[in-house]
C-alpha cells in the first residue's frame, strides 16, 4: 500500500528530528509508560495517537505552541458530551495540532495561551472515556488532514524487544486455517491475517498493542506493507496507512488478527513470510510453508 | 386694540395646537412587564425515580439542575428528580443515564418505560427527536434507530467540539475547523471548512429548526461568524462577519424555536442575527449561558446570564431593549420558556412564573 507524499516526507523529517535529541519533541509524561500505541484497537475505536499511563503526574507541552481550544469535562454548551474529558489543543509549527486529552478535571489553565516546551498544561487523569489514568496524546496534521503517529515525533523509547508474531491464519467464507496447526488447505481465495503485537504490556488492559509496521511476502514477493504512521477520517470512515487507505473497521478479523491481504491460492507449495517492526526499528520475521491441494 | 386681539388669537392658537398635539400624537407608555409566580416546587419533595404513569398529551419539560435531572409538567407536577451520576442524555420524550466507561445504556421515558436497550460504546446525546452516540475518541457519531440499534456511524476527520441538530440535519463542528452536516441516513450534506483565520477551529455551531441554515463561530485570529444557507441541494455561505471575540472554548450559540433569530455569545453581550434582514444586533448581557429561548410568540428573547452565584434572568425585545432583568442568587440555575410562561430552576427549587403586562 502506498504512503501519501506528505506523510512520507513528514515521517522522514520526524524520524530525523526524533533521532536528534535537541530537536525532538519532549515526552508529555516522563518517563513514558505506553498504554496504547497508534493503531491499537480499543473498545469502539482505533487509537489514533498514543495513550500514556500516569497517576496524576503533570502533563507538559511537547513543544512550543499556541493553545487553540480548551474543554473541561462535562456537557458542553452545545449539549455534546465530553468523551475526551478535559482536553486542550496546542497548535505547533508545520500545521500540526496536538491534542492532550483525558486530563484531570479542573487541572488545566485557561490562561496559558502560548505554552513553551515543558510548560505544565494540566495533570494526567481519567476524565472522559478512558480505560485507565493518564492521557491520550494525538498529533493532527492540518495540511494533510490526517493523524500522525506521535512516535515519529517523540524521542525514541528505549525498547530492545521486537514485536511478537503469534499466528498467521488464512480464512475463507466458512473456515479459518491457522498455519502451523494446518499444513494443507484446499485451493481458493483466502484472507491472510496475522496476530502480531508490540511486546509492551498494555498498561490499561486494552488488549494487544499495535506494532509500527507489518510486511507480508508470498513466495518471496511483497504482498502488503502496512505502517501505522498516519490515519485519516474521510467520507465518514477512518482510513489507515495513507492512500488509498484501509477502512479501520475492516482491518481486523473476527478473531482479532490484522487482515493483510486477500489472495487466490492454487495447487502447490506456498511460503508466507510476515515481518513486523516497532517504531524503534526492532524487527522480527516468521515464515510458514503449506500445501494447497 | 387690534394688536392685543392678534396676540390673544395667537395664544389661543398655540393652546389649541398643543391640545391637538396631545390628542393626535400621544404615544401611550408601554405597559410594564411583570413576572407573576404561579407555583414553586422543591426538588427534595420529588420522587427519585420515574413512576409509571400514562403518557400525557402535554410533553413534560426536562431539566438539568446542578447534579440533578428530571421532568416536570407545566401545572407543577414533578415527575422525578434523580442524581445525575456520570452523565445523562436528556430530551422531552426520553432520557438515558450513562457511566464514564459506557458500553451500553437504557433509554427510558419520563413515564418510567424502558424504550430501548443500546449496546453501543460511547456517550448518548439527544436533540430534535434524534438520538446519537458519541464515540469514545469524540471523532465518530452513530445515530440510533427507534429500537435502539445503530442506524449509521460516521467517522469525523478530527474530534467534535460542538453540535446542534434539527429533525433534518445534525451539524458538528470539529477541531480541524470543518463543519459536517449529516442527514437522517448519515450522509454528509455539508462538509465545509470556512477558513479565513490564522488558526482553524469551530467554537460553536447551530442549525435552524427547518435545517436550511447552519451557523458557526469559527477560527482564531480572526474569529468569525459564518451563516450557511441551503440553496437547492448545497449549503452556501449567506453571511459572514469577523468578530472581535477570541474564544478558545466552546461557546453558546443557537437559533430560536421559530428559526427567525440566531443568538450567539460575544464579548459585548448576546449577538443576534436576524435571518430575514441579515442584520445583527447585540443585547448587552454578560456571560449568557442559556440562549435560544423566546416567549410571547417569539417577540421576547429569554436569556439566563451571570456567573458564580449571581445569575440574571433577562427578557429582551430586539434590537436591544431589556424589558425585564431579574437578579437571582443561585449556584445552579435553569430556565425554560413555553408561550408566556417561564420555568426557572434555582438550586433546589423549580418555579413557574407567567409574564403579564401591567
Amino acid at each position: 500500500m502506498q504512503v501519501p507524499l506528505r506523510a512520507s516526507l513528514l515521517a522522514v523529517v520526524a524520524f530525523g528530528l526524533a533521532s536528534t535529541p535537541e530537536l525532538a519533541w519532549d515526552w508529555p509524561l516522563a518517563p513514558p509508560r505506553v498504554a496504547a500505541t497508534f493503531g491499537t484497537f480499543a473498545k469502539g475505536r482505533v487509537v489514533t495517537g498514543l495513550a500514556l499511563a500516569s497517576d496524576g503526574a503533570p502533563v507538559r507541552a511537547a513543544d512550543d505552541g499556541e493553545l487553540s481550544f480548551i474543554s473541561e469535562e462535562g456537557i458542553s454548551p452545545s449539549g455534546l458530551p465530553s468523551a475526551l474529558g478535559s482536553f486542550v489543543v496546542v497548535e505547533q509549527d508545520k500545521g500540526l495540532a496536538v491534542l492532550y486529552s483525558h486530563l484531570a478535571a479542573g487541572s488545566m489553565s485557561s490562561f496559558l495561551r502560548k505554552p513553551r516546551s515543558g510548560d505544565v498544561l494540566g495533570s494526567s487523569g481519567s476524565s472522559g472515556w478512558i480505560e485507565g489514568s493518564g492521557i491520550v496524546f494525538q498529533v493532527f496534521d492540518r495540511l494533510a488532514g490526517s493523524w500522525v503517529n506521535p512516535l515519529l515525533l517523540l524521542p525514541p523509547l528505549t525498547v530492545d524487544k521486537p514485536p511478537v508474531i503469534r499466528s498467521l491464519a488464512l480464512s475463507s467464507a466458512d473456515k479459518v486455517y491457522v498455519l502451523g496447526a494446518a499444513t494443507s488447505l484446499p485451493q481458493g481465495t483466502y484472507t491472510i491475517a496475522a496476530d502480531v503485537a508490540d511486546p509492551a504490556e498494555p498498561a490499561w488492559g486494552t488488549g494487544s498493542l499495535a506494532p509500527y509496521g507489518i510486511r507480508l511476502s508470498i513466495d518471496g514477493t511483497e504482498a502488503a506493507r502496512d505502517r501505522f504512521d498516519v490515519a485519516r477520517g474521510t467520507g465518514g470512515k477512518l482510513l489507515l496507512f495513507g492512500q488509498p487507505g484501509v477502512d479501520a473497521d475492516e482491518l481486523r478479523t473476527k478473531e482479532g488478527r490484522y487482515a493483510l491481504a486477500e489472495r487466490l491460492f492454487t495447487r502447490g507449495r506456498t511460503s508466507i513470510e510476515v515481518s513486523v517492526e516497532d517504531a524503534e526499528g526492532n524487527k522480527r520475521s516468521s515464515t510458514w510453508t503449506f500445501v494447497v491441494e | 386694540m387690534e394688536e392685543t386681539g392678534k396676540k390673544r388669537f395667537a395664544a389661543a392658537g398655540i393652546v389649541a395646537a398643543g391640545i391637538a398635539y396631545f390628542l393626535v400624537c400621544a404615544y401611550p407608555l408601554p405597559k410594564e412587564l411583570v413576572l407573576v409566580p404561579l407555583w414553586t416546587r422543591s426538588l427534595s419533595q420529588a420522587p427519585s425515580a420515574p413512576a409509571a404513569r400514562k403518557a400525557q398529551t402535554e410533553a413534560p419539560i426536562p431539566f438539568r439542575l446542578g447534579e440533578s435531572y428530571g421532568y416536570f409538567t407545566q401545572d407543577g407536577s414533578l415527575l422525578f428528580a434523580a442524581p445525575q451520576g456520570y452523565g445523562v442524555a436528556l430530551a422531552a420524550d426520553a432520557f438515558a443515564p450513562y457511566d464514564r466507561l459506557s458500553e451500553g445504556f437504557a433509554i427510558e421515558s419520563p413515564e418510567g418505560r424502558t424504550l430501548a436497550k443500546v449496546s453501543a460504546v460511547g456517550y448518548p446525546f439527544f436533540a430534535s427527536g434524534r438520538r446519537f452516540v458519541l464515540a469514545p475518541d469524540q471523532a465518530g457519531v452513530s445515530e440510533l434507530g427507534p429500537g435502539g440499534s445503530v442506524a449509521w456511524t460516521y467517522r469525523f476527520s478530527s474530534p467534535a467540539t460542538s453540535f446542534d441538530a434539527s429533525p433534518a440535519v445534525a451539524a458538528f463542528g470539529l477541531v480541524d475547523g470543518s463543519i459536517v452536516g449529516l442527514d437522517r441516513s448519515g450522509q454528509a450534506v455539508l462538509d465545509f471548512a470556512p477558513g479565513g483565520s490564522r488558526i482553524a477551529g469551530v467554537y460553536g455551531v447551530a442549525v435552524s429548526p427547518d435545517g436550511l441554515l447552519v451557523a458557526a463561530v469559527t477560527g482564531l485570529d480572526r474569529q468569525r461568524l459564518v451563516v450557511m444557507e441551503k440553496r437547492s441541494t448545497a449549503y452556501r455561505v449567506a453571511y459572514h462577519r469577523y468578530l472581535s471575540s477570541d474564544y478558545r472554548r466552546a461557546i453558546f450559540i443557537g437559533f430560536t424555536a421559530d428559526g427567525r433569530l440566531l443568538e450567539f455569545e460575544s464579548p459585548s453581550g448576546v449577538g443576534v442575527y436576524d435571518r430575514a434582514t441579515r442584520s445583527e444586533s447585540v443585547i448587552p448581557v454578560p456571560t449568557a449561558f442559556k440562549l435560544g429561548l423566546a416567549a410571547r410568540d417569539g417577540r421576547l428573547l429569554v436569556l439566563l446570564s451571570g456567573e458564580g452565584e449571581t445569575r440574571r434572568l433577562v427578557c429582551a425585545e430586539l434590537p436591544d431593549r431589556r424589558v425585564l432583568d431579574v437578579e437571582i442568587q443561585a449556584k445552579q440555575a435553569f430556565v425554560e420558556a413555553r408561550g408566556d410562561s417561564l420555568f426557572l430552576g434555582v438550586d433546589d427549587d423549580l418555579v413557574r412564573m407567567d409574564l403579564k403586562e401591567r
